[in-house]
């Protein structure tokens, strides 16, 4: 059986840099799968991503990206495209390292023989725990594509019976609205449009 | 002739940094270090759920996740002056030594080796002859001549190619490298090994915390961990026991490993030594507390302020009232409005941009004082304040690495010379040694109290209606880190983080006194100011994390150093 890992990646705390969290959440809220297929958050691993790359036969990245394109924009790139440096991610500090690490493991020749990065061209990356709009009306093609990708690679997930609801701890809203500063209030409002969007 | 270099970005993964050097005849005569961008990152923990602040906290930065984490939880445990139970503090102080040694490991092999390694040089050398060096030095196991012929094999694949992948950077051929190919070779071996052992200490991590990069079982009062010696769900025997293997082999690498390896360079290197002084005051929290009450701790903490003189006063609480009264940050030369030096507590972070000017402001990062001066932190300033009160295990891991040094080199080398570029890296390694044994303590430290039957891991905080205020500090890998924090009604009302770059990359202050990176610069000779390395080594020599010193990160730039007259 392939050794399958989705990981989300990007600070939570940089509006759209957090897709890649937030994608990772929502497919865990809405799916099962199989116990050879690990999803996480890495958040921002920086060099460390090859820890959790090793052993893997197969991998789907989903980050943001630093793009021309429209916000939203799913944009998708293998191995090949990521090792000639012709993906530009988004802000986060693991920003130069996914080439770096996949270029490392090459050398020890323990790089994923397969690997799907599922990027979205952000809008903002500004401090705030949200994604903008656009960002946020992508997440559900960024889980169809996983979806399918896994079904590419023979491995099985399966809608569950009921939603859970997701994890997006950093979108919760804020304990007392404050009377001024921003983002409270937006806040309040993405979290609840997001869960509805999953369930 | 005077010329300036700037060098943008100086670090391979982490965030943004960019120094400018004047270079006169050959050497270093001015520096200049600057963050080159801001985010105001501490705002979005304004109003939330003191509770929570180490969630938000810990992806403040992506490299040094968990040291934000706990310096958060122990800043609102601080206001609320609650006490965790002694459980919860081995079961922190267990991820805080891996989480550590993983970073001190990655920062050896993967993030400066290659400084001092030239990768060219390893098809020319002799497995056998490498095989006999490597024995020299350690007893491990991997030093074989067959371990030897694999690394050389697959870099003289690589060089071959000529594509060098990940080492494409490298200032190969450069006139300052000059180990010999047998040692190259030795050390890009380990360098191989090392991304093996990394994981092994990340494990340990995810087996205490739930997972990383990001741990999950902090809690305000402990931690969430639940302990049940008969129980497979919860931390029991068997949990012990494999943390316990995978503890041991991480301890076997720093030893025998990383250890060797950061002598045998430093004895290679030993001109290092006489290069990279800096600031000459060092500043250390102390960390590892071995008790509920914090009372005692097995990392010492202080303050340097005189070498010759020898005396480094002693901070003997997480915060003592010196400590908490003696940090300011000065912003004559940053980004932001005022030019006050201002207490953490009371920090402002008004951004006022004004491009780079080398008399006026040119960087984003405050000029963090401790009684007005600029202090290194870092694992070179513990090591010296640890060595200076006569800490037991600082001064058997020191010792024991000067001899070494001194061998290879050929000359005593003292403690006084640790205050340099190599003396950083050496003093890294011997505080990974000596956490590589504290390790061993806090495992049966944890162990022997479950087994006397106690199994707390947590005491329920409650929050008062009135405003308090909370320091939490941590000894991290970079140095010195406070978090500090004042929360309203449960809320938090304000936070501002003190982290271990803020000291080092700081700029001038009010009186023009230079930041440790850039005094370290001075009189550092450039052999070539197209490939500025021996600068890069210097500051590499600190640690870099930028990311979270200006709370910024750009992942353009492939230019490493760009050269103009001046």
């Amino acid at each position: 059986m392939k050794r399958i890992l989705i990981a989300g990646i990007g600070n939570v705390l940089l509006q759209d840099d957090g897709f890649g969290p937030c994608v990772v959440s929502m497919l865990e809220a809405r799916y099962r799968f199989e116990s050879n297929i690990e999803v996480i958050d890495l958040g921002t691993p920086g060099l460390d991503l090859a820890e959790y790359l090793s052993g893997k036969d197969c991998v789907i990245l989903i980050d943001s990206m630093k793009s021309d394109r429209r916000p939203g924009t799913i944009l998708l790139y293998r191995m090949p495209e990521i090792l000639h440096g012709q993906v530009a991610p988004g802000m986060g500090p693991h920003a130069p390292a996914l080439m770096e690490t996949l270029l490392s493991m090459e050398i020890l020749g323990s790089a994923p023989a397969d690997i799907l990065l599922v990027g979205v061209a952000g809008e903002s990356y500004e401090p705030g725990c949200y994604l903008s709009e656009p960002v946020r009306m992508s997440v559900n093609s960024a889980i169809d594509i996983i979806v399918c990708e896994l079904a590419r690679l023979g491995a099985h997930s399966a809608l569950k019976r009921s939603c859970t609801e997701p994890d997006i701890w950093w979108m919760r809203p804020l304990p007392v609205q404050r009377s001024q500063g921003a983002g409270a209030a937006p806040n309040t409002e993405m979290s609840t449009k997001i869960v509805l969007t999953g369930a | 002739m005077t010329r300036r270099i700037k060098i943008d970005p100086i670090t391979r993964i982490e965030g943004h940094l960019r120094v400018d050097v004047e270079v006169d005849n050959g050497r270093i005569s001015d520096a200049w270090v600057s963050g080159t961008m801001w985010r105001g990152m501490e705002k979005i923990l304004q109003g939330r759920d003191a509770r929570e602040a180490w969630l938000f906290a810990q992806r403040i930065c992506g490299v040094c996740t968990t040291v934000h984490a706990i310096a958060s939880v122990r800043a609102v445990e601080d206001a609320l002056k609650l006490q965790i139970p002694a459980n919860a503090q081995y079961i922190r102080n267990l991820i805080l030594i891996h989480h550590a040694l993983h970073d001190h490991v990655v920062h050896f092999y993967q993030l400066s080796a290659l400084d001092w390694v030239d990768v060219l040089q390893i098809p020319r050398a002799d497995p056998n002859k490498a095989s006999a060096l490597a024995e020299r030095f350690s007893s491990w196991t991997r030093n074989s001549r067959e371990e030897m012929k694999a690394a050389k094999d697959k870099a003289a694949r690589i060089v071959e190619s000529g594509n060098l992948g990940i080492l494409t950077n490298g200032y190969w051929g450069h006139p300052a490298m000059h180990l010999r190919p047998e040692a190259n070779l030795l050390i890009f071996s380990h360098y191989l090994q090392a991304l093996e052992f990394q994981r092994k200490a990340s494990q340990v991590v995810a087996a205490l915390g739930g997972k990383t990069p990001h741990i999950q079982n902090l809690t305000v009062g402990g931690v969430a961990n639940a302990i049940n010696l008969d129980s497979e769900a919860a931390l029991g025997m068997a949990g012990l026991e494999s943390i316990k293997v995978l503890m041991d082999e991480v301890s076997n690498f720093v030893r025998n490993v990383y250890f060797p390896d950061a002598c045998a360079l430093a004895g290679y290197y030993s001109e290092w030594f006489g290069s990279g002084r800096g600031s000459d005051r060092y500043l250390a929290v102390p960390d590892l507390p071995r008790d509920a009450h914090a009372s005692r701790f097995d990392l010492p903490g202080g303050f340097l302020c005189d070498f010759a003189d020898g005396a480094a006063s002693r901070c003997v609480k997480f915060m003592d009232g010196r400590f908490r009264e003696s940090i300011t940050e000065d912003v004559t030369h940053a980004y932001y409005r005022g030019n006050k030096a201002l207490h953490p507590w009371k920090g402002e972070t008004v951004p006022e941009f004004t491009d780079w000017h080398a008399d006026q402001k040119y960087t984003w990062v405050k000029a963090a004082r401790y009684e007005g001066q600029p202090a290194e932190v870092g694992p070179l300033a513990q090591v010296l304040i640890g060595y200076m009160q006569g800490h037991a295990l600082t001064r058997k891991w020191t010792d024991a690495a000067l001899d070494r040094v001194s061998s290879i080199a050929g000359y005593r080398i003292g403690i006084e010379q640790l205050r340099s570029t190599m003396g950083r890296h050496l003093a890294r390694a011997i505080r990974a040694a000596v956490l590589a044994d504290l390790a061993q303590e806090h495992w049966h430290l944890l162990a022997d109290n479950i087994f006397k039957g106690d199994n707390s891991t947590h005491n329920p905080p409650s929050f008062p209606d009135g405003e308090i205020e909370g320091v939490g500090t941590h000894e991290a890998p970079r140095g010195a880190l406070s978090h500090w924090v004042v929360i309203e009604k449960g809320k938090i009302k304000n936070y501002q983080a003190v982290v271990p770059s803020t000291w080092n990359a700081s700029p001038r202050d009010k009186n023009s006194v230079r930041g440790p990176y850039e005094a370290a610069l001075l009189g550092t000779e450039i052999a070539d100011v197209e490939k500025p390395l021996e600068a890069l080594r210097t500051i590499h020599s600190f640690d870099p994390c930028m990311a979270c010193a200006c709370h910024a990160f750009d992942p353009s730039g492939k230019k490493v150093g760009t050269a103009r007259d001046l």
